[in-house]
């Protein structure tokens, strides 16, 4: 069965180009919408199974698609909703990731141009996974702490830990880093004992408590 | 009616509040030679009233009376001239001694001369119309009321009425008095003479009640300083009303000697009065020993309020630049508009506006102690006037500042949403284009093409990524979405140093967050490129009505206040906010930044759309 999308973006030619890139690969676009309250609407009419929606929209352009994906999740837990931002802050990462139970992205827009990655993402989020930006990640990982936890890590365990940030399962990192389940399991456990956190088999909570540790 | 009070009673209708007073009233030197006749004549009509009590072979006053006679009179005469020292209690002073001197008219009756004895009968209560006078008119002198008039004009004119209508009907021989003839007599009718006896007596008792009745009134629309004033006479003339209403209801002819020793008691609660006013006035002294030397913002207002016994008063300076008044602190002061019991004394120098009072519209009641007091107060009120103005112009320029910074803040908002909305959004836009088209090209055998868009491609990721951080640098959007504390969170992220961020998560005033992040990025931005320092610590705090800001390095130190501009803009950003930055910087002991902004308290979770809470909660356990 195609995924059945709706998009919500104030920039008419962003969201025509989003909508044909879409529908190339594969995936039913139910409705353009230009602001949250008809993106709202369009949800509940169409009940697709994901929103691809930018931060800012009508009336302030601020943070406007934050609030639509609280909505969302709030009227709807099920439909997943991945926010697109021309710029990437860790507060608003927390509040999309945390916005609810099941799928929630957060990318920066140009992610795009690459219609494979894209896609892939859109296709998780769907699925009910979390998916933050690399760059978010980067940021994270790379902040430099007073007394430099991370350091005691090797840098393959490094690798997991971005990649489990941005929200990919113990598979996909099997597969993105071409090692083992056992082997990426091992460095899973590692890190949570050196970082000191309780281990969790909920991919969610896993994700967001790699965020907090990440963010504190 | 004099001109002044016609003057002062003009502009009370006509602004209803206003009255207009100069602070330096032109003095006129009281003559020398009237008190100095005054007291000669009450010697001499006293020593005479003594003789010719003594002389008189008739029935006469017993010696503790006409001795208790003599101590009224000349007590009025003496507290006249007590009052008469002071150019403004001059017209009361004269009136008290009208009282004492016409009180002896009744002592020409002693002399058994037809001429003598007529002049001291129809004379004899001449001293009351003008006793009425002086109730009325003290202690200022002069009549403020219509009714003040009426009642006075009206005692005169009764007095004239009463003592010629009986004195022409009376025969005193007709008690069988070896008496001296009565040369105003023109119709001996007992009969007709006993009816304008009792109509008089009846007037008498009318008068009499009318003063009062102007007395009480008086007395309950003084505010405190006139009632010091007015009490005393009140307290002493209630009872003697009482004794000389009794006795004329009985008819004595002569007060029991006791009765007459106690109106001694009314001159002496004049005086009291007027020593009571005089302890006012001595308050000036001490109004003027305290307004010497340097005075804090508002001691001039709390002194006056004390000397005129008004907690209301308010004092407003005159700014020739606003063509407007202003308070202590420097802010507009609008003059109240018109109400009852507020009255606007404005206070003039050489013809130029300088202050106004505004107060209780009761201090009015006395005049002279707001002249005096205003008088007094002129020097320190001009001081503390041109120091409102120097505050009032500071507050101008500070407001100017502050609009400049944000102007230039709502300017930078907008380039960056420009930037956003347009080239930003345009180019992303693009990107998305180039994807679509690299991947139209792969699936032909054009390899060297999709090399090309994958180069496109990564150019114009760099692009967009120069430009992300340029709009950020502008304008950090996250500042005016989310707040203070994500804002310097995400600064922290970027930096190369461990910063340790702590910041209530509440939403400030536009104006203040903005101070506050610049002055944190400043800070930062220092600590990495010049301090070489490894560890920053960030604290805001909002305490006390303050936002602070401190930033704290391990760096090297020693930075210079003067050398970047960076700083010397930060304080004046802060200085525009009324706020202040404040840096320490030893050599080898790192920086420490500390900016501190007047902040209203947070603003409510509502006021702003997007809070720092819900990415608060995500950082909790």
């Amino acid at each position: 069965m195609r995924l059945r999308v709706v998009l919500a973006d104030d920039s008419l030619l962003f969201r025509e180009g989003l909508a044909r890139l879409l529908m190339e690969s594969g995936v039913e676009v139910l409705a353009q919408t230009g602001n949250p309250g008809q993106l709202l609407s369009a949800v509940r009419t169409h009940e697709p199974d994901m929103a691809v929606v930018d931060i800012r929209m009508p009336p302030t352009h601020t943070t406007e698609g934050l609030d639509a994906a609280a909505e969302i999740k709030r009227v709807q837990p099920g439909i997943g909703v991945l926010v697109l931002s021309q710029y990437l802050e860790t507060y608003a990462a927390i509040r999309v990731l945390t916005s609810g139970p099941g799928g929630l992205g957060y990318l920066l827009k140009e992610r795009v141009s690459d219609l494979r990655q894209f896609a892939q993402a859109v296709h998780r989020v769907a699925a009910g996974e979390l998916v933050l930006d690399q760059l978010v990640v980067e940021r994270m990982v790379a902040r430099r702490r007073a007394d430099e936890p991370l350091a005691a890590l090797t840098s393959r365990e490094r690798e997991v830990l971005s990649l489990m940030a941005e929200g990919r399962s113990n598979r996909a990192i099997c597969d993105q880093l071409w090692l083992g389940a056992k082997t990426v399991e091992t460095h899973v456990r590692s890190i949570f004992s050196k970082l000191e956190l309780a281990s969790t088999a909920d991919d969610h909570r896993r994700v967001l408590a790699v965020l907090h540790y990440l963010r504190s | 009616m004099d001109r002044r009070a016609a003057t002062s009673r003009a502009v009370l209708r006509r602004r209803s509040v206003g009255v207009v007073t100069a602070l330096t009233t032109p003095g006129r030197v009281p003559s020398w030679w009237l008190p100095v006749l005054i007291a000669a004549a009450g010697l001499l009509v006293a020593g005479g009233a003594a003789s010719a009590w003594a002389t008189c072979p008739c029935a006469k006053l017993p010696p503790d009376g006409e001795a208790a006679r003599l101590v009224t009179g000349l007590s009025f005469v003496g507290v006249g001239l007590i009052a008469m020292k002071q150019r403004r209690r001059r017209r009361v002073g004269l009136l008290m001694a009208a009282v004492g001197l016409t009180w002896f008219v009744y002592d020409l009756g002693w002399v058994y001369e037809p001429l003598t004895y007529t002049i001291g009968t129809v004379g004899a209560g001449l001293y009351q119309p003008i006793l009425a006078h002086l109730t009325v008119v003290f202690p200022s002198g002069r009549t403020t009321s219509r009714v003040d008039r009426t009642v006075v004009a009206g005692a005169y004119a009764l007095y004239a009425i009463a003592s010629l209508g009986t004195q022409t009907l009376w025969d005193p021989r007709d008690t069988g008095c070896p008496c001296p003839a009565n040369l105003l007599l023109l119709h001996h009718d007992s009969r007709l003479y006993a009816i304008a006896d009792a109509t008089s007596s009846v007037l008498l008792i009318v008068v009499t009640a009318a003063v009062l009745g102007v007395l009480v009134w008086h007395w309950r629309r003084s505010g405190l300083p006139g009632r010091r004033a007015l009490t005393p006479v009140l307290a002493s003339s209630l009872p003697i009303a009482a004794l000389v209403v009794a006795t004329t209801i009985v008819g004595e002819n002569f007060l029991p000697p006791l009765a007459a020793l106690a109106l001694t008691a009314l001159p002496l609660g004049f005086l009291a009065g007027l020593v009571r006013l005089q302890l006012e006035r001595a308050a000036l002294g001490s109004l003027v020993m305290e307004l010497e030397g340097d005075a804090p913002i508002g001691r001039i207002r709390d002194a006056l309020a004390r000397t005129l016994h008004d907690r209301t008063l308010e004092v407003a300076y005159w700014m020739p630049s606003e063509q407007g008044y202003i308070d202590a602190e420097g802010r507009p002061f609008p003059l109240p508009a018109a109400q009852p019991h507020r009255s606007v004394t404005l206070l003039n120098h050489l013809g130029q506006p300088v202050a106004a009072l505004i107060h209780d519209a009761a201090v009015y009641d006395n005049p002279d102690l707001v002249d005096a007091a205003a008088a007094a107060a002129r020097l320190a009120i001009d001081n503390e006037r041109l120091q409102a103005e120097i505050r009032a112009q500071l507050e101008q320029v500070r407001r100017s500042r502050a609009r400049i910074v944000a102007t230039a803040d709502a300017e930078r908002r907008r380039i960056e949403r420009d930037l956003h909305d347009g080239a930003q959004q345009r180019l992303v836009t693009l990107s998305l284009l180039l994807g679509l088209a690299r991947d139209q090209a792969a699936s032909t055998p054009h390899g060297t093409l999709v090399h090309a868009l994958d180069e496109a491609a990564d150019e114009l990721r760099s692009a967009l990524a120069e430009l992300r951080e340029l709009a950020r640098g502008i304008h950090p959007a996250v500042l005016s979405e989310a707040g203070l504390k994500p804002a310097i969170e995400a600064l922290a992220e970027r930096l190369p140093v461990a910063v340790v961020v702590s910041s209530p998560g509440t939403r400030f005033d536009a104006a203040v967050e903005a101070a506050a992040y610049f002055v944190a990025a400043e800070a930062l931005t220092n600590a990495v490129k010049h301090a070489q320092a490894s560890m920053v610590r960030v604290t805001v705090t909002h305490s006390a009505g303050c936002l602070t800001v401190e930033v704290v390095d391990d760096g090297a130190g020693g930075a210079d206040p003067s050398l970047g501009s960076g700083l010397v803009g930060l304080a004046d950003r802060v200085g525009a906010l009324a706020g202040r930055l404040e840096m320490v910087s030893e050599r080898g002991h790192g920086t420490h930044l500390t900016a501190t902004i007047p902040c209203p308290p947070s603003l409510s979770p509502t006021a702003r759309r997007v809070g720092g809470v819900s990415a608060e909660g995500a950082t909790g356990p």
